[in-house]
C-alpha cells in the first residue's frame, strides 16, 4: 500500500501561500543543506525529538487517504478563505506518488508545492499537474558553490527550473539570503539572470536569514555548525532584480 | 496619535495626575452613624460626600475633564454593623451592586436633571410608600451631588479661564448632550461617580450605538470633522486609564472598563456605524488597557472591519474580544430575554453577556470544577468495578453537587442598595425601586471551569482503562494519590496517548460536549435563583484555572490533586476555552472546530475560546487580512466567543523556564514558522532579545 510520511501537519501557516492553509512538512529530503531550519525533515524516517517540553516522535505514516481526510474536513473553510494546502517538507518530490495520490483526493483546494527543484523532472510533473501555485527554490547558481553548501549538484535543479516554466503552473523563486554565501552580489544577479522573462514566473521572494534556524538541532540529535558567519550582516540586493525587470519582495 | 494627545498618555502612564490626589477621605460612617441614617440614605450619602471632597482638576490641554482625587471608598458600615446586616446572607466580593451595565444612552439623553424630574414625579405619586419615597430622595440627593461637582469643576474653568470646559460642564451632565464632546464629558463624570460611590467593574456598554446619534448630528452640522471626533474619543480613552490603579481588582487592569462595538440593533438590522470604526482607529492610536474593547461580529462581519480590529490584537494588548451574534442572541433568547433586549446584549467585566439598563444579573456567583468531578467519578466508579458510563455518572451527580453549592449559597444573596446607579438603570426611578431589588433581568451565572483538562482525563481513561484495557484501575488511583510519583511511564502514556480537545477529535470533543450538557442540565434543575432568575452554565475559567488548581483562601469550590490527563498536582488548567496546557495542536482551525461542538443554546454565559498567535504572524497586511479570516471562521463554524493574543515578551520568558505549557506557542524562522519550546535554549534567547528589541 501506497504510504507517506510526514513530520507535522500544521495549520494557519500564513507565510506559506494564500489565504488560510494548511502545510503538510513531508520528511526526507535529498539535499543537506548548511542552513536548513528543519533538520528532523532531513532523514525519511521516524525520529523521537527531545525537546525540552518532553520528548516526541517526528514522523508518522499516512496513507492518502488518512492524509486527504484529515485535510478535507477543513476543505470548506479553506476555499470560502482564499487558501488550501501546501505540500513542504523536506522534499516532497521525494514523495511524488504520495503527494500526487493525496493531492487528487484532496476537495477543490488551492495547492501549493514548495520545493527544492532536487528532484527527476517526472516527479516534478507527475506533482505540479496538480497543483496550482508552485514555491521554488533557487539557491546558489554556481555548481560548486551548490555542492559546497548543499552537498549536491544544482544541473537538476536548474533543469527543473526551465521544465517548470513550460507547465503553465504559475510559481514564485525563493531565495534563502544566507550570508556571505546566498547573498552575494554574484550570485543573487546570476539568479536574475536565470529568472528573467521566464515564463509564468509570479515574483522572485528574498527571505532573510534567521538566526533561530540552527534551533531544532539539539532536539534532533544533530549538531548545527555552519560554516559561514551568522552575524554578518545581509545584504539585500533587490536592485539586481528590479533592474531585470523581476518582480521582486522581501519576505 | 496628535502630539497633545501622545502628551497626556504619558502622563497618565507615568502617574503625573497623582500629585492631585488628596490623603485623606470624608468620615461618613461617622456622621451616618450620628444620623442614624437607613441603608439607602447611607449610600446616597457617600456619593454626595465623595462629590463634594473632590477638588476640581483641570489640565491645560484637556478638552475632557474630571480626575479623581480621593483614593479610597470610605465605610458607611461599621464592621459590627455590617456583621450583623449580613448574617446569614451571602455577600457577593466587596458587597456592593458591580459588573453591570447602566443605560448610558437614557442618561445622555435625559440628562441629570430630566431623571430628577422623573424621580420627583415618582415621589409624588407614590407619596403613600415610605420606604419608595426614602429611596428617591436618596437618589435626588446623588443627583444633586453630581451636579454640584459638575458646577464646581465649571467654575473652576471660568477661573483659569477655560470658558470652552466651564460652557460644557454648565450644561451636561445635568442636561441632555447635544453634540458628541457634550456626551464624551457627561459620560466621564457619571461614570467616574460609579467608582466613587463604591461601585465596580462598570461597563461602558455599546458606546458606538448610544453616541453616533451624537456624533452623527455633529458631521451633518459641520460642528467636528472624524479626525476631531477621533481625537476627542481618544482623549476619553486616555482619561479611562486615569484612575484604573484605584479601581478594584483582582490584578491590576482586571476592572471591567468594557466597551463593546458593532453587532445587531435592537431591531436586528446592522449596528455598524462611522463610530464603530473610528473607535476602533482611537483605540488603535491610545494602545492602552483600558477601555477593554469587545466586537460583536457575525459570519457575515466583512474582513475590513475585522483587519482593522486584527490591528488591535496585533499591539498584544489581549482585545479586541470577539462575540458571534448569530449564536450569542439564540442563546439568550432560549434563556429567556426577550429578542429585543438579547440583541442588545454587552460584555460585563470579562465575557458575560448582560443586557445594559436591564440586568440586575450576578453573572460570576462561583465556578464548577470539572476536573474535581470527573475525578469524583473516577474514585467512585473505579474501585467498585463500574464501567465508564457509570464514571460519567459520578462526574455528573458531581457537576450537580457542585452547581447546587454555589447556588444554595447565592439563593442568600444580599445587595446593598445603589441609589446612584438606580437613576441610569431602566424602571428603577419611574417604579421608586432599588436596582439592587431587582431589574428585568435577574440571572446568575456560574463558570464551568477546566473543561479541556477534564475531558482529556476523561478520554484518556476510556481509551486506556476501558477500551484498551491497558491500564489498570487501582494502579491509576494509586498513582493519582502518588502524584505520579515512581508512575512516571504511565502518567506519560495517559498524557502522550489519550484523545486530546483542541484537535477536532471527536473522540476528545465528545467528552467536552458530554460535560457542559452536565452542567447545563445542573444549571436548569437549579430552577429560580431567589431572584426571580435562573442561573446561566458558561465556559469562562476567570482566575479559577488557577484557584481550582492550588487553592485560594475563602473560596467554596473544590480544589484537586493529580488528574487523569497526567497533568501534576499543583499545575494550573488552560484557561477559559482552550486545549489543556501543554497539548499540542495541529493549529487554530482544529481548535475552534472542537470548541463549536458545545451546545452554545445551553451554555450562554459567555468564556471565550484563547487562542494565541505569535506577533510575527502579524507582519505585514496580507497577515493581517488572514488574520481577521481568522476570526470570521469562527463566526462561521459557529463558536460563541474570542480572544485573540499576540505572544509576547513576557509570554516567552515563561515559555522558556516553564516549555511545557507552551507548547504551541510559535516563533518565526524564515519562510516557516516554528515551536519555540523545540529550539535550543540560545535561539530561545535569541527571540527574546528580538522581541525586546520590537518593543520600543
Amino acid at each position: 500500500m501506497l504510504t507517506g510520511i510526514v513530520f507535522d501537519v500544521k495549520e494557519f501557516a500564513i507565510h506559506d501561500g494564500p489565504g488560510i492553509r494548511t502545510t503538510v512538512f513531508l520528511k526526507g529530503c535529498p539535499l543537506h543543506c548548511a542552513w536548513c531550519h528543519n533538520p528532523e525533515g532531513i532523514s525519511p524516517k521516524p525520529q523521537v525529538l527531545h525537546a525540552p517540553s518532553g520528548d516526541r516522535v517526528a514522523g508518522t505514516v499516512y496513507t492518502p487517504a488518512e492524509l486527504a481526510w484529515i485535510l478535507n474536513a477543513q476543505a470548506d473553510i479553506m476555499r470560502a478563505n482564499e487558501g488550501g494546502v501546501t505540500f513542504s517538507g523536506g522534499e516532497p518530490l521525494r514523495q511524488a506518488r504520495f503527494v500526487a495520490a493525496t493531492a487528487r483526493l484532496l476537495r477543490g483546494m488551492h495547492i501549493l508545492l514548495d520545493t527544492s527543484g532536487y528532484a527527476t523532472k517526472g516527479d516534478l510533473r507527475l506533482v505540479v499537474a496538480l497543483c496550482d501555485m508552485v514555491y521554488y527554490d533557487l539557491k546558489l547558481i554556481d555548481p560548486a558553490q551548490h555542492r559546497r553548501y548543499t552537498g549536491y549538484d544544482n544541473a537538476p535543479i536548474l533543469h527543473n527550473f526551465h521544465v517548470l516554466g513550460g507547465l503553465g503552473v504559475p510559481y514564485v523563486v525563493r531565495v534563502p539570503l544566507i550570508p556571505g554565501v546566498t547573498d552575494t552580489d554574484d550570485n543573487l544577479a546570476a539568479i536574475a539572470a536565470t529568472v528573467r522573462g521566464a515564463p509564468g514566473l509570479l515574483r522572485v521572494d528574498l527571505l532573510p536569514y534567521n538566526h533561530v534556524a540552527g534551533g531544532k538541532y539539539a532536539a534532533a540529535g544533530m549538531t548545527f555548525a555552519p560554516p559561514y558567519d551568522e552575524a554578518r550582516p545581509l545584504n539585500i540586493n533587490t536592485a539586481v532584480f528590479t533592474e531585470a525587470g523581476v518582480p521582486v519582495h522581501v519576505a | 496619535m496628535e502630539q497633545h494627545l501622545e502628551e497626556m498618555k504619558r502622563r497618565v502612564r507615568d502617574g503625573e495626575h497623582n500629585r492631585w490626589r488628596q490623603d485623606s477621605v470624608p468620615d461618613v460612617l461617622a456622621e451616618c452613624e450620628a444620623e442614624g441614617l437607613s441603608w439607602v440614605r447611607r449610600a446616597a450619602r457617600l456619593t454626595r460626600r465623595m462629590c463634594e471632597a473632590e477638588r476640581p482638576v483641570i489640565e491645560p490641554d484637556e478638552r475632557i475633564v474630571f480626575t479623581r482625587t480621593l483614593r479610597t471608598i470610605p465605610p458607611v458600615y461599621s464592621p459590627a454593623d455590617w456583621a450583623a446586616r449580613t448574617a446569614g446572607r451571602t455577600v457577593h466580593e466587596l458587597g456592593c451592586v458591580n459588573n453591570i451595565c447602566a443605560d448610558w444612552g437614557m442618561i445622555l439623553s435625559q440628562g441629570l436633571l430630566g431623571r430628577r424630574q422623573v424621580a420627583l414625579e415618582s415621589r409624588q405619586r407614590l407619596a403613600d410608600q415610605p420606604e419608595v419615597v426614602e429611596f428617591l430622595d436618596a437618589a435626588v440627593e446623588t443627583i444633586d451631588a453630581v451636579l454640584g461637582l459638575a458646577a464646581r469643576y465649571a467654575h473652576e474653568a471660568r477661573e483659569l479661564g477655560r470658558l470652552d470646559v466651564a460652557a460644557l460642564l454648565e450644561r451636561v451632565p445635568a442636561h441632555p448632550a447635544k453634540t458628541f464632546h457634550e456626551a464624551l464629558q457627561a459620560l466621564r463624570v457619571v461614570h467616574a461617580v460609579l467608582w466613587l460611590s463604591g461601585h465596580y467593574q462598570n461597563a461602558f456598554g455599546r458606546l458606538d450605538q448610544y453616541l453616533w446619534p451624537y456624533l452623527e448630528a455633529d458631521l451633518r452640522a459641520g460642528r467636528l470633522d472624524s479626525a476631531g471626533a477621533q481625537a476627542l474619543l481618544a482623549e476619553f480613552f486616555i482619561a479611562s486609564n486615569k484612575d484604573a490603579d484605584l479601581y478594584p481588582g483582582v490584578q491590576k487592569g482586571d476592572n471591567g472598563q468594557t466597551l463593546v462595538l458593532g453587532g445587531v440593533r435592537p431591531d436586528g438590522t446592522c449596528g455598524v456605524n462611522g463610530l464603530t470604526r473610528l473607535a476602533l482607529r482611537a483605540a488603535l492610536e491610545v494602545s492602552m488597557i483600558d477601555p477593554k474593547i469587545n466586537l460583536r461580529i457575525d459570519p457575515g462581519t466583512d474582513l475590513d472591519l475585522l483587519s482593522l480590529a486584527s490591528e488591535l490584537t496585533r499591539k498584544g494588548l489581549g482585545f479586541p474580544q470577539y462575540s458571534n451574534d448569530a449564536v450569542v442572541i439564540p442563546g439568550l433568547v432560549a434563556h429567556g430575554y426577550d429578542l429585543a433586549d438579547a440583541r442588545d446584549y454587552v460584555m460585563a467585566a470579562c465575557w458575560e453577556f448582560i443586557i445594559p439598563g436591564k440586568g440586575m444579573e450576578v453573572v460570576n456567583t462561583g465556578a464548577v470544577s470539572f476536573p474535581a468531578a470527573v475525578d469524583r467519578g473516577l474514585r467512585e466508579a473505579l474501585p467498585a468495578g463500574g464501567d465508564f458510563q457509570a464514571v460519567l455518572e459520578g462526574t455528573r451527580q458531581d457537576v450537580r453537587r457542585q452547581v447546587e453549592r454555589v447556588v444554595g449559597d447565592y439563593r442568600r444573596l444580599i445587595l446593598p442598595p445603589a441609589p446612584y446607579y438606580s437613576i441610569m438603570l431602566d424602571g428603577c426611578l419611574e417604579q421608586g425601586r432599588d436596582a439592587s431589588e431587582g431589574l428585568k433581568y435577574n440571572n446568575f451565572g456560574i463558570h464551568g471551569a477546566a473543561s479541556a483538562n477534564a475531558a482529556d482525563a476523561l478520554a484518556a481513561v476510556r481509551k486506556l482503562v476501558f477500551e484498551e484495557q491497558s491500564i489498570d484501575r487501582a494502579t491509576l488511583l494509586r498513582a493519582l494519590d502518588a502524584n505520579w510519583e515512581g508512575y512516571e511511564p504511565l502518567r506519560c502514556r495517559l498524557a502522550e496517548e489519550g484523545p486530546r480537545v483542541g484537535n477536532d477529535d471527536d473522540a476528545a470533543d465528545e467528552l467536552l460536549v458530554k460535560l457542559f450538557g452536565y452542567l447545563a442540565q445542573a444549571c436548569d434543575a437549579a430552577g429560580d435563583n431567589g431572584r426571580g432568575g435562573r442561573v446561566r452554565p458558561g465556559t469562562g475559567s476567570a482566575m479559577y484555572y488557577v484557584w481550582l488548581a492550588r487553592g485560594n483562601p475563602g473560596m467554596r469550590e473544590p480544589v484537586v490533586g493529580a488528574t487523569a490527563e497526567g497533568r501534576r498536582v499543583g499545575d494550573l488548567f488552560g484557561a477559559n476555552l482552550a486545549p489543556a496546557q501543554g497539548v499540542r495542536v495541529r493549529g487554530p482551525i482544529s481548535t475552534l472546530r472542537s470548541f463549536s461542538k458545545i451546545d452554545y443554546q445551553r451554555i450562554c454565559n459567555g468564556g471565550p475560546i484563547t487562542l494565541e498567535l505569535s506577533d510575527a504572524v502579524f507582519r505585514d497586511a496580507e497577515s493581517i487580512s488572514k488574520v481577521a479570516m481568522l476570526v470570521r471562521t469562527f463566526a462561521q463554524v459557529g463558536c460563541q466567543q474570542l480572544q485573540v493574543n499576540t505572544v509576547n515578551l513576557e509570554t516567552l520568558l515563561d515559555a522558556k523556564a516553564h516549555p511545557e505549557r507552551h507548547k504551541n506557542l510559535i516563533v518565526r524562522v524564515w519562510g516557516w514558522s516554528g515551536y519555540f519550546c523545540e529550539l535550543a535554549p540560545e535561539y530561545q534567547d535569541h527571540i527574546i532579545a528580538r522581541q525586546m528589541h520590537t518593543m520600543v
